[in-house]
């Protein structure tokens, strides 16, 4: 699909889908665009697990070759794929379509102003239980598209995991529904380096 | 750190992809244009990693290189010795003898081995994420398990040859005692090639690893007591010249294209 066919499928409500790593994806994406990492692994089942049901998608990769097989694995998952922007980001943007972006901070950032953000842990539960940054909320990628809604308002959220592979999906969930959400690159692996304080919360009763 | 080798079996070749799953960033080394630049791209990005550079122990003169079309399709640089600058019609970076190149916590230290050609090149990795010693060095057609890269192809042009086949035994045989055998000897050797590859001769091991400590006690071909018996051995136990070798090099120095490649090949 060229950049114009991309735009008119976005007005119409598909959703585009990049799978680009989290830096370029920061930089400049499409409008609303969600972003999770490409593997041929598992992409399938983490946007069957990830992703809403009943959306169309629009892939966005770079280079050409993953995108082709991107929309082939999630063709094959079950979900409708209209196609993929042809030329990337380049050639959208030299049609003169708008981008967003979405601020990084790295964990120093969050440590230094960890009171000005609620902090939304998007790994799984036995991962935040084992140790998370001090009042983070816990925010698995499989619930992030209907909860959004649930995350307090007021205060910006900023998304951490255990890298930035996780957190930039929620982050990007979180955008495209209007929250001021940021991405803590480097997530709990630097936070421990760094040797940040961590809280615990007891495992919940069976 | 990541670390994969990729063998292409009806050529014997063996190209890599290694890179810092931290930084998420990596490099393709020997990319074969018969596995293709999708392949390795595909790969890449299964393991999450960028690819910055594309790298290359040599011009190859047995299998088409698909670096050039690499680099171009992923924004990397193409990097080669800085021998081959007046060899190569195209441009690339030029890496000097001892330059490192980084990746996150993954060092590739360059180390100049001419002998097999003029620029050849090894690739020495080093993850400080373990430790500051080095791990593997990728020895291109110098060091082959049990064997060496022969020091004979030629492409008839003294020019572009830069030396001769005695010239590149000697050069062959004094790059590996003195810069791959000084290493330590824990490194373990990944080639370019193993097995019935055309680049070396007989005594090329199937298995396509070694290390450092079982080549300087087990190549029969670094056993032989000086240059001159070393010349004599690598030629008596060479393999018949690899297919089309003169035009498939001519590509890879970008003298010819594509086109006039497939041309030649047909006839």
């Amino acid at each position: 699909m060229n950049a114009a066919e991309v735009a008119a499928a976005v007005d119409e409500g598909a959703v585009v889908l990049d799978l680009r790593p989290p830096r370029p994806f920061a930089t400049g994406h499409l409008p609303g665009a969600l972003t999770m990492q490409f593997n041929r692994a598992d992409l399938g089942d983490r946007a069957e697990l990830q992703l809403p049901q009943g959306i169309r998608l629009v892939v966005h990769a770079e280079p050409e070759p993953i995108a082709k097989v991107a929309v082939e694995i999630l063709g094959e998952e079950g979900f409708e794929v209209l196609g993929h922007l042809e030329g990337g980001l380049a050639a959208w943007r030299e049609a003169g379509h708008p981008t967003e972006t979405l601020p990084l901070i790295d964990v120093d950032e969050l440590h230094d102003e960890l009171d000005r953000y609620t902090v939304v842990d998007a790994r799984e539960g036995f991962e935040h239980r084992h140790g998370h940054v001090p009042g983070a909320v816990l925010f698995p990628p499989g619930d992030a598209w209907e909860r959004a809604d649930e995350l307090p308002a007021g205060t910006p959220l900023a998304v951490v995991c255990g890298d930035q592979t996780r957190s930039a999906y929620v982050a990007s969930v979180l955008r495209r529904r209007d929250r001021d959400a940021v991405l803590v690159m480097g997530g709990m692996v630097d936070w421990l380096e760094r040797g940040f304080e961590t809280e615990r919360t007891a495992a919940p009763a069976a | 750190m990541i670390f994969k080798q990729f063998r292409y079996e009806p050529l014997f070749q063996a190209s890599y992809l290694l890179g810092c799953s931290r930084a998420r960033e990596g490099f393709v080394v020997d990319p074969i244009a018969d596995l293709g630049t999708d392949h390795y791209v595909l790969e890449a990005a299964d393991q999450g990693l960028d690819v910055v550079g594309v790298l290359e122990t040599h011009v190859h003169a047995d299998f088409v290189s698909c670096a050039r079309e690499l680099a171009e399709m992923t924004g990397a640089s193409h990097y080669l010795h800085e021998a081959a600058e007046g060899l190569v019609r195209y441009e690339f970076t030029p890496l000097a003898d001892g330059q490192t190149l980084t990746v996150g916590q993954v060092d590739v230290k360059a180390i100049h081995t001419p002998g097999h050609t003029p620029e050849h090149t090894c690739f020495l990795v080093t993850d400080r994420a373990r430790t500051d010693e080095p791990w593997a060095v990728l020895t291109g057609d110098s060091l082959f398990v049990g064997d060496v890269g022969r020091p004979d192809l030629l492409v008839g042009d003294e020019v572009l040859d830069v030396f001769s086949e005695t010239e590149r035994a000697e050069l062959q045989f004094r790059s590996i005692h003195e810069r791959l055998f000084t290493l330590p000897e824990h490194v373990e050797v990944f080639p370019n090639h193993y097995g019935g590859s055309t680049c070396g001769g007989v005594n090329m091991s199937g298995k396509a690893s070694s290390t450092i400590w079982f080549e300087k006690r087990f190549n029969l071909a670094l056993s032989q007591p000086d240059v001159a018996a070393f010349d004599d051995f690598v030629r008596e136990t060479a393999k018949p010249f690899p297919e089309s070798y003169q035009w498939i090099k001519s590509y890879n120095l970008g003298l010819i294209t594509k086109d006039e490649l497939q041309g030649a090949m047909r006839t």
